[in-house]
C-alpha cells in the first residue's frame, strides 16, 4: 500500500452496464459482429460448464435418493429437504455459522486499530504489517497442524498458562464441545484480520489529511477525531467487511476439516463440512445435494441483500 | 493520524500495539520452534526433505497453479475486453451470470463435481482440479479486469480501427500491453488461490503421487502418526515459498486483496 497507484478498487460487486457507455461510444458504428462473441466464449464456457452445470446437477440430485455409485437414483421429491429441516445437525450448523460470523466484529476492530496505528507513523510499522498479513497468504492447510498443537490439551497454550500461573484456565480446548467452535473463531481471526487491516489502511489513505488537521485546529483530540471523523468516513469499508464476514462464514471449510473435523460431537460442524460428510464420506448424494441447495439459496439471499444495501448507500 | 505530544504517550501506544500483535506472531513462532523439537532440527528437516514424494507435491502444485493462472488469464482478459469495449447483445445479462457466481460457497460444487469426476473417470487427473479452480477464479478476476479496461480510453481503439487494425489486433497489440498492473494482480492472486486451495484437491487427488502441497500435512500425518514435530516441519517447509513470494510481491498481493474484497 506504499504505492497509491490505483488499481480500480470496486470493493464490492458493481452493477454492470454503465461503464461501457463512454461518451465516444455512440460515434462508433453500432454493428454487432458475430466474432465478438468469441471473446466471451472461454470465460462463459468455464463458468457455465462448471459452476452452472454443478448447480443444475445438484438441483436434480436434491430430489433423488442416490449413493453416487449405483446406476439408479430413486426420485424422492422434496424428501431430502424435509429430512434436512427435521435434522438437528442441520440447524446446529446454521447456529454455529451465526456464532462464527461474529468473528468479523473482532477482525474489524483489530484491523481498524492496526490501520490507524500504522497511519500514525509508529516505528517498525513494516514489521507489524508483515506479521498481520502473513496469515492471509498462508494456507489454512499448512497452519492447521500448528493450531492443533497450540490448542491441544497438552499444547503450547496450556503450557504458557501453566508457566505464568494461570493453570486454573488450562483447558482441553479442542476436546471440549463447548470450546471447539471458539478455537475455530480465533483461528479465523488470526487468518483474516490482515485483510480487514489492509482494507482499512487503504480506506484511511483516501481520507484527506486536511480534514483531520482542520479538526485539530477546532480542538479535536485523538479520540474525538477518530470517532467523529475517521470512523464515519470509513462507512463503505465497514459495510464491505461486514458482508464479507457473513459470506466468509458460509464459505468456511478448510479450518474446520483440518482442525476440529467438525467435532467433538458435531460441536463445530458447518453446513459446508456437513455436506462433505454426507456426500463425499457417506455417499448420500441426494441429501448432500439438498443441503447444498439450501446453502446456495442462503448465499443468493446474502448477495441480494448486499446489492440492496450498496444501492441505497450509493456504492453500486 | 493519531498524535502524541509526550514521549510517554508515544511509548505507551507502541507497547499497546506490540501487545496486540503478539497473538498474531505467536503461531508463527510456535511453528518454527516446533520444527526444532522432537528428534531435533536436523532429524526433522532431513526426514521431511528426504521424503521421496515431497518434490512430487511441489511439482503437482506448480503444474496446477501455472495452468490455473494461464487459463484464468486468457479467459479474464478476453472477457474483460468484451465486457468493457465491445457491443454485444445480452452483454449485461452475461456479466450478471458471472457475478452471481461470486458469493457461491465452493462447498456447493462438491457433490456434483465429485459424482461427475467419478463418472468420467477423471480421478487423479490434473484437469479435475484445474478446471474447477479456474471457474472459481474467473468471475472475480473478470470483475477486476473489466473495471480496469473500462478506464482505458476508447480513442485508442478508434485510432487502431482507422489504421486498419482488426478487433483482435487491437486487443492483442493495444489493450493487453496497457493492462500490466491489473495483469500482475490477476496472476499473483490466482496463483496464490490455486496454490493454497485445499478442498478441491482433497476431493479429486487421492493417489499420493498426484497430491499437492496443501495435502502434505495430512499425508505426513499418516506417515509419521503422532510425531507432530515432523508434520509441523513440513508446514514450515511448505510455507517458505509463499512467504518468499509474499515478501517479493507484497504490493501486488495486497493490491489484489484490497481490490478483491469480494473473495
Amino acid at each position: 500500500m506504499s504505492d497509491p497507484q490505483p488499481v480500480p478498487a470496486p470493493a464490492v460487486v458493481t452493477a454492470p452496464g454503465g461503464g461501457a457507455r463512454t461518451p465516444s461510444a455512440p460515434r462508433r458504428a453500432v454493428r454487432t459482429v458475430m466474432t465478438d462473441y468469441f471473446y466471451l466464449l472461454p470465460a462463459m464456457a468455464v463458468v457455465l460448464g462448471i459452476i452452472y452445470y454443478s448447480i443444475g446437477y445438484t438441483a436434480w440430485l436434491s430430489a433423488q435418493d442416490w449413493d453416487g455409485l449405483s446406476p439408479d437414483a430413486r426420485f424422492v421429491g422434496a424428501g431430502n429437504f424435509v429430512q434436512a429441516f427435521g435434522d438437528p445437525m442441520f440447524w446446529a450448523t446454521l447456529r454455529h455459522t451465526a456464532i462464527f460470523a461474529l468473528v468479523i466484529v473482532v477482525q474489524m476492530a483489530l484491523g481498524l486499530f492496526f490501520a490507524v496505528a500504522l497511519h500514525s507513523r509508529i516505528p517498525f510499522g513494516v514489521v507489524y504489517k508483515v506479521i498481520l498479513f502473513l496469515p492471509v497468504v498462508l494456507s489454512p492447510a499448512v497452519t492447521a497442524p500448528v493450531f492443533r498443537r497450540i490448542f491441544d490439551a497438552n499444547g503450547t497454550l496450556n503450557g504458557v498458562l501453566d508457566a505464568v500461573g494461570l493453570d486454573a484456565l488450562m483447558h482441553p480446548w479442542l476436546a471440549d464441545p463447548s470450546t471447539s467452535l471458539y478455537v475455530l473463531m480465533l483461528v479465523n481471526i488470526w487468518h483474516w484480520t490482515g485483510l480487514s487491516f489492509m482494507l482499512y489502511f487503504a480506506g484511511i489513505t483516501q481520507i484527506d489529511d486536511d480534514v483531520i488537521e482542520a479538526g485539530r485546529i477546532d480542538g479535536t483530540t485523538n479520540a474525538t477525531s477518530f470517532w467523529f471523523i475517521v470512523l464515519p468516513m470509513l462507512s463503505g469499508t465497514h459495510l464491505t467487511l461486514a458482508i464479507l464476514g457473513v459470506i466468509g462464514a458460509f464459505k468456511t471449510f478448510d479450518i474446520v476439516v483440518l482442525i476440529t473435523g467438525g467435532g467433538p460431537a458435531g460441536s463445530s460442524e458447518f453446513l459446508s463440512t456437513y455436506i462433505y460428510k454426507q456426500g463425499i464420506l457417506q455417499f448420500d448424494m441426494g441429501y448432500a445435494s439438498a443441503l447444498s441447495i439450501i446453502l446456495l439459496v442462503i448465499s443468493i439471499c446474502i448477495a441480494i441483500f448486499q446489492t440492496r444495501i450498496q444501492r441505497r448507500k450509493g456504492h453500486a | 493520524m493519531l498524535e502524541f505530544r509526550t514521549p510517554a504517550g508515544r511509548i505507551a501506544f507502541q507497547v499497546l500495539v506490540t501487545l496486540l500483535i503478539v497473538p498474531f506472531l505467536y503461531p508463527l513462532v510456535v511453528m518454527v520452534m516446533t520444527s526444532f523439537k522432537g528428534q531435533g532440527f536436523v532429524a526433522n528437516y532431513s526426514a521431511v526433505l528426504g521424503q521421496p514424494l515431497l518434490p512430487r507435491f511441489f511439482v503437482n502444485s506448480t503444474i496446477i497453479s501455472v495452468a490455473v493462472v494461464a487459463l484464468t488469464y486468457v479467459c479474464t482478459m478476453m472477457a474483460a475486453f468484451a465486457f468493457a469495449k465491445l457491443r454485444i447483445p445480452w452483454k449485461n445479462l452475461m456479466f450478471y451470470v458471472l457475478l452471481a457466481a461470486l458469493t457461491l460457497p465452493p462447498a456447493v460444487l462438491m457433490v456434483p463435481l465429485f459424482t461427475t469426476v467419478l463418472k468420467l473417470g477423471l480421478f487423479d487427473t490434473y484437469w479435475a482440479v484445474i478446471l474447477p479452480l479456474t471457474a472459481l477464479a474467473v468471475p472475480f478476476t473478470v470483475l477486476l479486469a473489466r473495471t480496469y479496461v473500462i478506464g482505458l480510453p476508447d480513442e485508442l481503439l478508434d485510432a487502431a480501427k482507422i489504421d486498419g487494425a482488426t478487433t483482435f489486433q487491437a486487443f492483442v497489440m493495444i489493450i493487453l500491453p496497457l493492462c500490466g498492473p491489473i495483469t500482475a494482480v490477476i496472476v499473483v492472486w490466482s496463483m496464490l488461490a490455486a496454490w493454497n486451495e485445499y478442498m478441491i484437491p482433497l476431493l479429486f487427488m487421492q493417489d499420493p503421487a498426484k497430491q499437492v502441497i496443501t495435502q502434505l500435512p495430512s499425508y505426513f500425518l499418516s506417515e509419521y502418526g503422532s510425531d507432530e514435530t515432523k508434520i509441523i516441519t513440513a508446514s514450515v517447509i511448505t510455507s517458505l515459498p509463499i512467504i518468499i513470494v509474499y515478501l517479493f510481491l507484497q504490493r501486488f498481493i495486497e493490491r489484489g486483496l484490497t481490490a478483491g474484497a469480494v473473495k
